[in-house]
């Protein structure tokens, strides 16, 4: 008896100890190479810019209602819609964007952190419409705001800023093809940044800005680089 | 009793990590495909989306038309968009079998001959895939509505076929997962069975899919 209760120590200290070499594993944190400097960007600001967010039952982060209208089902209980407007350099709405999300299989704690499938549709009046496939690792968000602010009650040192995208290219950096318009044929990669600028719990409060680095070669990149 | 404790020690750590690399810790619910291999190669699939269970939601613009008064949740446009000739929709998508596998955004843009329809489709547990064709005419499920009888602010029931691309057929464009790599071509076929007087409209979208992997 006194032998299983050792082996059950340390069999719980052994995982103890391995919980916090993943909460800190550095593998599990990294994130796609800067955009270049000609890359065309795309920006948005939450919630302001959303125009509708369903959520599945088992995706509701933020503890939020998913509404009756909820992605209920159990094939899609992890995954989200979400509808945004696009802001061009100017500040002007320039694009719809849809983004169908959802937990990614090759979620790996150990070595690429907490993945989300994130397949963005983006149209963009009068110039078409482009696909962007990126993986996206939720897990720097989840260890450093999500976790100790918004569960923990810690005081939060914000904004925070994330640069989530972690493939699938080859450089870390989203696929993205053009599919309609002047887009048509043409492929490219694609960086996501985001920065919390706002987050309270008591409130239920949380506010964003992000954007969305597009590097389609041609020269409707070029004309609208920052 | 050191070495047990050790031992623990050891497994309790290699089997977390173990846990942590191996697990399927977010893998989706898989329903079995249903699939069918085409005579002259290729497979194919059909999905369902059921109006108006199915809609999640539609934007407000002036080419909504029906499909934007009959939506679950409006998507309100900002005042540029609000003439655009864009229309975008969220579904849930349905196997042959009846069950929602997925969810889909279809963005219509464009006017006369360069209007395009183009479809992502995310079915969570296999990937992701896109659809690209000629869109249909602005205004084109009103038109065949109000030929088969149909008028604004009157319920209406019949049974009627839209074409909903100016062409037979639009090709599948780019894919992830299970779905990366494939070419194909693909059909969309709306079918509307009523209206009622708040221009709510019943009826089903089918998409039909053939796809092979190109040698």
């Amino acid at each position: 008896m006194k032998y299983l209760f050792v082996a059950i120590l340390g069999l719980v200290l052994g995982a103890a100890a391995a919980g916090v070499v993943l909460y800190f594993n550095p593998l599990a944190a990294k994130s796609a190479s800067m955009p270049h400097a000609t890359d065309r960007v795309l920006t948005y600001s939450l919630p302001d810019q959303v125009l509708e967010f369903a959520l599945g039952d088992d995706a509701r982060l933020f503890g939020q209602d998913a509404g009756d209208d909820g992605l209920w089902e159990e094939t899609i209980d992890r995954s989200a819609v979400l509808a945004l407007v696009l802001n061009d350099a100017s500040g002007q709405p320039a694009a719809l964007a849809s983004r169908l999300l959802s937990t990614s299989a090759e979620t790996d704690l150990l070595l690429r952190g907490v993945l989300v499938s994130d397949v963005w549709l983006v149209t963009i009046p009068n110039e078409g419409t482009l696909f962007v496939h990126a993986d996206s690792n939720a897990w720097p968000f989840l260890k450093e705001t999500l976790l100790p602010v918004w569960y923990l009650d810690r005081p939060w040192n914000g904004p925070s800023e994330y640069w989530p995208t972690v493939g699938p290219g080859a450089d870390d950096s989203a696929d993205v093809v053009g599919i309609a318009g002047s887009f048509d044929g043409r492929a490219g990669t694609a960086v996501e940044r985001y920065e919390i600028t706002a987050l309270d719990p008591a409130r239920k409060l949380a506010l964003a800005t992000g954007e969305l680095h597009l590097n389609l070669p041609g020269p409707q990149v070029a004309v609208q680089a920052q | 009793m050191k070495i047990v404790f050790l031992l623990g020690l050891l497994v309790g750590f290699a089997g977390t990590l173990a846990g942590a690399h191996f697990a399927p810790l977010l893998a989706h619910t898989r329903l079995p495909s249903h699939t069918s291999v085409v005579a002259n190669g290729g497979r194919a699939e059909h999905f369902v989306i059921r109006l108006p269970a199915d809609r999640i939601a539609a934007t407000d613009g002036e080419a909504g038309g029906l499909r934007s008064t009959s939506a679950g949740g409006a998507m309100l446009l900002p005042a540029q968009f609000i003439a655009e000739p864009l229309l975008v929709e969220h579904f849930k998508v349905r196997d042959d079998a009846g069950s929602v596998i997925g969810v889909a955004a279809r963005h219509w843009s464009g006017t006369g001959a360069s209007a395009a329809t183009t479809w992502s489709v995310m079915i969570p547990s296999r990937g992701a895939f896109v659809l690209n064709g000629p869109g249909e005419a602005r205004g084109a499920l009103e038109a065949a509505l109000r030929t088969a009888g149909y008028s604004a602010g009157k319920a209406w029931d019949g049974q009627v076929a839209v074409p909903m691309m100016r062409e037979d057929e639009g090709l599948v464009a780019a894919g992830t997962g299970e779905f990366e790599g494939l070419a194909g071509t693909y059909t969309e076929t709306w079918t509307i069975a009523n209206v009622d007087e708040d221009g709510r409209v019943n009826g089903t979208i089918e998409l039909g899919t053939v796809t092979s992997r190109p040698e």
